[in-house]
């Protein structure tokens, strides 16, 4: 199955605290906004981005309206709807949006558990990398679901 | 990360005209505080401690964005298994 994804900043920053973009070569193809870009580029590129098989670029025309989400969200949103593809988020609003809209939808903890299915880590790495993205990294999620996430990992 | 830590301290205490002590003891209590969370947020997970009790102990708020967290992961990771 062909999974084409679209990510807004928060996964390509939480990645990149923990130096795991490579994670996103889980995906067929990959695109980034480049509104996404361009907010990435004001707090600093994530070492390793540079290193990722990516397309930029912009939505032609759905923008959802809300005040909740940032120009990266609704673009990353917008591309998402056009271009079938899974919308990488781990903001809450974001992702409560793309379900009101019928967009497949998931986070950071979600691209890890991808990666180890797809063998580009085994489970141990993956459950590391887990515990790394609550503990190192400015994604809230609190230890107890972490370790739930990895124990479903090895279910 | 000690040294950045020795610097957040005395910076702390500066500007909140505070000792550097005092700012330690803050930083125990919330520390704590978080621990003591994510403690009773993990029993209540685990099914070792009922929903109410986990309410009276960290509040409501905190429980419901441990359960709604919850939700998401599990769907996250089913996902990710089978995409």
């Amino acid at each position: 199955m062909t999974v084409v994804a679209v990510s807004d900043t928060g996964p390509l920053i939480h990645l990149g605290e923990i130096h795991s973009l490579e994670l996103l070569d889980a995906f067929d193809r990959l695109y980034v906004p480049e509104t996404v870009y361009d907010e990435l580029e004001r707090g600093g590129v994530p070492d390793g981005l540079e290193k990722l098989s990516f397309e930029r670029l912009e939505p032609d025309e759905f923008q959802p309206e809300t005040t909740e989400l940032d120009p990266g969200e609704r673009a990353a949103l917008a591309v998402a709807n056009e271009r079938e593809a899974v919308l990488l988020t781990d903001d809450l609003a974001a992702r409560d949006a793309a379900v009101e809209h019928g967009i497949d939808v998931h986070g950071s903890l979600g691209v890890i558990a991808i990666a180890y299915a797809h063998g580009l880590v085994d489970r141990d790495e993956a459950a590391t990398l887990m515990r790394a993205l609550q503990l190192e990294t400015s994604l809230f999620v609190t230890e107890a679901i972490v370790e739930r996430a990895i124990r479903k990992l090895e279910e | 990360m000690a040294a950045e830590l020795t610097d957040r301290v005395r910076r702390i205490a500066e500007e909140r005209g505070v000792s550097e002590s005092e700012v330690f003891e803050r930083a125990l209590e919330r520390g704590l505080k978080e621990l003591w969370e994510d403690l009773v947020l993990a029993q209540y997970l685990d099914d070792e401690l009922d929903r109410e009790e986990a309410i009276e102990r960290v509040g409501r708020a905190k429980v419901k964005r441990a359960e709604r967290e919850l939700e998401i992961v599990e769907e996250d990771v089913e996902w990710g298994l089978n995409a």
